[in-house]
């Protein structure tokens, strides 16, 4: 077609610009992590010496290890609480309060983080002096917030899948006689479940990354991942963020390449599947 | 055997056009496409087409999906390029010209009206890529409206509109521009049957009208039946006949033909005796040997299949008075269609024949039930001798 | 929806309504009570204490006396620094939406008319650096645009410059790393538009006599409307609000308004004062949320009707 053929070489041009702008920082970061050199920018010898340190710093450590925690829990209930959400915004018909419900359930995407950490410190200080519900600041609170922000994008996922889904398929399981919550455990979960993985995924990494929210809420004793890496680079750039950054960004490659890997694979088969159907 | 229309040489046909010494471009070559081929990652959806087509013809590529007619509107529209092979308009080749210089418009399968345009925009769109004065272009929109009777929905946005209503918004806007060729991809494919008709009649009376020359795609036999002056049917990319409708019907030239359009009763068989001026066909569906009362270009032994439509068949209860061409045997299923109905008749020989009887009267399906005893017979022209 | 549905449902009250409402009620009370909280301390007095705000409920003299103190947004309106932080942080996030939009448009176009293998990989490039930390990729910035960092040293190789540019805490550094963070969130969603497009309409218009770049500006470009709201709004709202980007990235007189309610509550404490600003921008948010929440909802429930 004479649109795609004109097409090629500015199609590769702006991929390919858009892409270096992309990843050029990610590689820099990857590359200066294995330098030798204390400055960052001036490459003076191969070296792993910065992963050592990094995981001799047991504050950095300790901060990793509580966003780990941290993101694993609220993954977990931002999936349950964002399906739900998702299954009320695609598959209920309305209620009153629905409008409502649609506006707190897409606000969280695009809330200016500084406004969501102040407004929800001060309600768990609130609580503590209406209601007398005494909730340490730390962990608790940080997984609250985390949840409240992350089940809205897991909801997002969930019921744009959701709404691709051919209803059809639900209304026959019940035409044949299972109730709704059967329906939905039976017939719909299976079916959204690439959905409630990439959901989970995004809810891990979202959790992990927050900064802004997590200072807000956070008490003494619970410093995060991002705010000691902030705290850190404040005080000046260190290659030992650099090797961390290297881990992670290895980390999330891998999944994500396993991840599309595996949902290829299944877009594959069922092309496959289909072709034979056709076939006989 | 029946003859390939002489300007409609398919690459098995028995004419070509002489590519060496093309004549004069005329009212009768006014669309010449010459040996067109079209591959895709090497599967060939195009190979060798050649047709010619006349100023204002209205003409029907026919076939199944996947045989290759859509490919072949494509690239008349331009969307696609041969791979191989000319293809001309008025004398000029099209090759090369992309779709927005070609004098060519297309009626897409349903319509791709523009969803953010009212459906004067629709219609003056083609217009204003011309530049063509606002003026100028407000009576041309208007004229288009009058034409296909929307004028009171000249505001409204595609979706307000029911299938029909679109489908004339189509024909507006691909006819605006005075094109030098309409091109119609499945027409009717998005109305429902009853509507189908009734549009069908209404889009021929304008593009006859207008004078414009169309070539359509369709799947639908009745619809090419109905709307084209020709009918070229096509599989596996060629073109297996082409011919007017009723030619078409009454004198299929291949196997493919004779069943794909309409129904037909096709036996297996070999030419028994050849002579001048009749030839009796040996098969093993009855135990008389068939009887043609005219000759046909073969010879004895020759392997050939005998085509006869049900409605060219008679049903009786009592042995018709002839002496060839009828058989015994018994109703083993019947399809009651209200006007007619059809009845498959399980011959003494075995073999399973369809026959069409008009319901003249009132209960006249009555006379006829379940394994009733009957013979069918036919005329001695009524059958076609088929060879490939 | 099917009267099937509704049937079941209306038979089982009690699951319909624990899945609507868990959610409901965790976002009422962890997102929309909060807002009103904050509201209501922009409205006490700052106190040394902890909570360091006055009530706003007393008893004088027998009277049960509500006090609404505008003092805080009056300090807003009067003291220009508030002011201009929030017009520059409009600004800021108008001009790099514009830019998300000029770089991402083309690629989610050029990357929907792919071949759907490929079409997914590249949607995967794309993606993949949201997934890596945030901060950390702000942070790889400062390594490329400080004053002897990456870029200068390769603009200073390839003699393009004589002296180091300064780059790195300017309004120009800011602008890089929001573009740079926030381009995925507007080449998803024009993506996921434009992906939808019919070609046919496309093919209709070149066989109208539209020229590519005529029918893309009359077919492609109003069609995607949609995708370019919900993108630039993706994009604007987070921005005004932006905190880590302007501090890593900015100078000291880069002003976003993120910037100084974080220094209002956490270095001067003053809650009361942090949360006007939180309101204030709250309001001048509220249009683009809407209408981000309006083509979000079409998008979630469009295939409901």
């Amino acid at each position: 077609m004479s649109s795609r053929r004109s097409g090629s070489t500015s199609t590769w041009l702006v991929l390919g610009l858009g892409f270096f702008f992309l990843y050029a920082p990610i590689l820099s970061l990857i590359i200066y992590s294995f330098n030798e050199n204390r400055l960052v920018t001036v490459w003076s010898g191969f070296s792993i010496k910065w992963y050592g340190e990094l995981f001799r710093d047991q504050q950095m450590m300790k901060a990793a290890w509580i966003s780990l925690q941290l993101a694993f829990y609220t993954a977990w209930a931002s999936v349950v609480l964002g399906t739900m959400a998702a299954m009320v915004m695609t598959r209920f018909r309305s209620f009153r309060g629905k409008t409502l419900f649609g506006g707190l359930i897409t606000a969280p995407l695009v809330m200016p983080e500084v406004i969501t950490g102040l407004s929800m410190l001060l309600m768990f200080i609130a609580l503590r002096g209406l209601l007398g519900i005494e909730l340490p600041l730390g962990m608790t609170t940080i997984w609250i917030a985390h949840v409240t922000f992350c089940m809205a994008f897991v909801a997002v996922v969930i019921s744009s899948r959701l709404s691709e889904l051919d209803k059809s398929l639900e209304e026959a399981a019940m035409d044949l006689g299972a109730g709704p919550v059967k329906v939905f455990f039976v017939i719909t979960l299976p079916i959204i479940t690439p959905a409630l993985l990439s959901g989970w995924l995004l809810a891990f990494t979202l959790s992990l990354d927050d900064l802004v929210i997590s200072s807000f809420v956070t008490g003494p004793s619970s410093t995060t991942l991002p705010m000691k890496v902030f705290s850190s680079v404040r005080m000046g750039v260190s290659p030992k963020i650099n090797a961390l950054a290297t881990l992670l960004i290895a980390v999330v490659s891998t999944v994500g390449v396993i991840g599309w890997y595996l949902m290829a694979r299944a877009e594959r088969k069922r092309a496959r599947d289909l072709q034979l159907a056709a076939n006989q | 055997m029946a003859s390939v229309d002489a300007d409609a040489a398919g690459s098995n046909g028995t004419m070509v056009n002489s590519a060496a010494n093309p004549p004069a471009p005329s009212p009768d070559r006014y669309l010449v496409i010459d040996t067109v081929r079209k591959e895709f990652d090497g599967f060939v959806a195009v190979d060798d087409v050649s047709l010619t087509i006349r100023k204002g013809e209205i003409f029907a590529l026919l076939g199944a999906s996947g045989c290759g007619k859509s490919t072949l509107l494509r690239c008349l529209a331009g969307f696609e390029t041969p791979t191989a092979g000319r293809i001309e308009l008025e004398g000029q080749s099209l090759i090369g010209l992309p779709p927005y210089e070609r004098r060519i418009n297309m009626m897409f399968q349903s319509y791709a009206l523009f969803p953010h345009m009212t459906v004067e925009q629709n219609i003056a769109f083609g217009l204003k890529q011309d530049g063509m004065a606002k003026a100028a272009m407000r009576a041309r929109v208007d004229e288009m409206l009058s034409l296909v009777q929307m004028n009171r929905f000249a505001k409204r946005k595609p979706h307000q509109l029911s299938g029909g209503q679109q489908q004339r918004v189509a024909l507006a806007r691909s006819l605006a521009k005075s094109p030098k060729m309409l091109l119609l991809d499945e027409p009717m494919g998005a109305l429902d049957k009853k509507l189908r008709s009734q549009m069908q009649l209404e889009l021929v009376n304008i593009i006859e009208k207008l004078g414009v020359t169309c070539v359509m795609v369709t799947h639908d036999q009745e619809e090419a039946m109905t709307m084209a002056h020709r009918i070229a049917i096509m599989e596996q990319g060629r073109i297996r006949q082409c011919a007017k409708p009723d030619e078409i019907y009454e004198q299929p030239n291949c196997r493919y033909t004779a069943g794909f359009i309409g129904s037909v009763n096709l036996f297996e068989g070999r030419i028994d005796k050849d002579e001048k001026d009749f030839v009796t066909i040996r098969t093993s569906a009855f135990p008389d040997p068939i009887y043609v009362a005219h000759g046909v270009t073969g010879f004895e032994g020759m392997e050939v299949a005998m085509a006869l439509r049900p409605e060219k068949l008679r049903i009786s209860k009592h042995e018709p008075d002839l002496k060839h061409n009828k058989a015994h045997g018994s109703i083993e299923d019947i399809a009651y269609f209200g006007s007619h109905s059809v009845y498959h008749v399980r011959l003494d020989g075995g073999c399973k024949v369809m026959c069409n009887f008009v319901n003249m009267k009132r209960w006249d399906s009555e006379s006829f039930t379940w394994n009733d005893p009957v013979w069918v017979s036919w005329g001695d022209l009524e059958g076609v001798v088929l060879s490939s | 929806m099917s009267a099937n549905w509704q049937s079941l449902r209306s038979r089982l009250p009690g699951s319909r309504w624990a899945v609507i409402s868990v959610p409901y009620l965790w976002l009422l009370l962890f997102f929309a009570i909060p807002f009103l909280i904050a509201l209501k301390i922009s409205f006490a007095k700052f106190e040394m204490a902890m909570p360091p705000y006055s009530s706003l409920l007393n008893w004088e003299d027998g009277f049960l006396v509500l006090k609404l103190r505008l003092e805080n947004y009056l300090y807003l309106v009067n003291d220009s620094l508030y002011v201009n932080a929030y017009l520059s942080s409009l600004k800021i996030a108008v001009i790099a939406t514009g830019l998300c939009l000029l770089i991402g448009y083309p690629m989610a176009y050029v990357i929907s008319r792919m071949e759907p293998a490929t079409r997914n990989i590249a949607l995967m490039l794309v993606v993949l650096p949201s997934w890596t930390s945030f901060l950390i990729r702000i942070y790889a910035w400062i390594g490329i645009l400080k004053q002897n960092g990456l870029l200068n040293n390769f603009l200073l190789n390839i003699g393009l410059i004589d002296a180091p540019l300064k780059i790195l805490y300017t309004p120009a550094a800011v602008y890089i790393g929001i573009v740079y963070a926030y381009l995925p969130f507007m080449v998803l969603p024009l993506y996921s538009n434009l992906v939808k497009l019919d070609r046919r309409l496309l093919e209709a218009a070149y066989d109208l006599g539209a020229r590519p770049w005529r029918a893309f500006l009359a077919i492609t470009l109003p069609l995607s409307k949609a995708g370019i709201i919900a993108g630039s709004m993706l994009v604007l709202i987070p921005v005004v609000g932006e905190f880590v980007i302007p501090e890593m990235l900015g100078g000291p007189d880069t002003l976003m308004i993120g910037r100084v309610l974080w220094q209002e509550f956490f270095n001067n404490r003053d809650w009361p004062v942090a949360s006007a600003v939180a309101i204030v921008m709250l309001i001048i948010l509220i249009v683009p949320i809407l209408i981000f929440h309006k083509s979000q909802a079409k998008e979630l429930e469009g295939r409901l009707a």
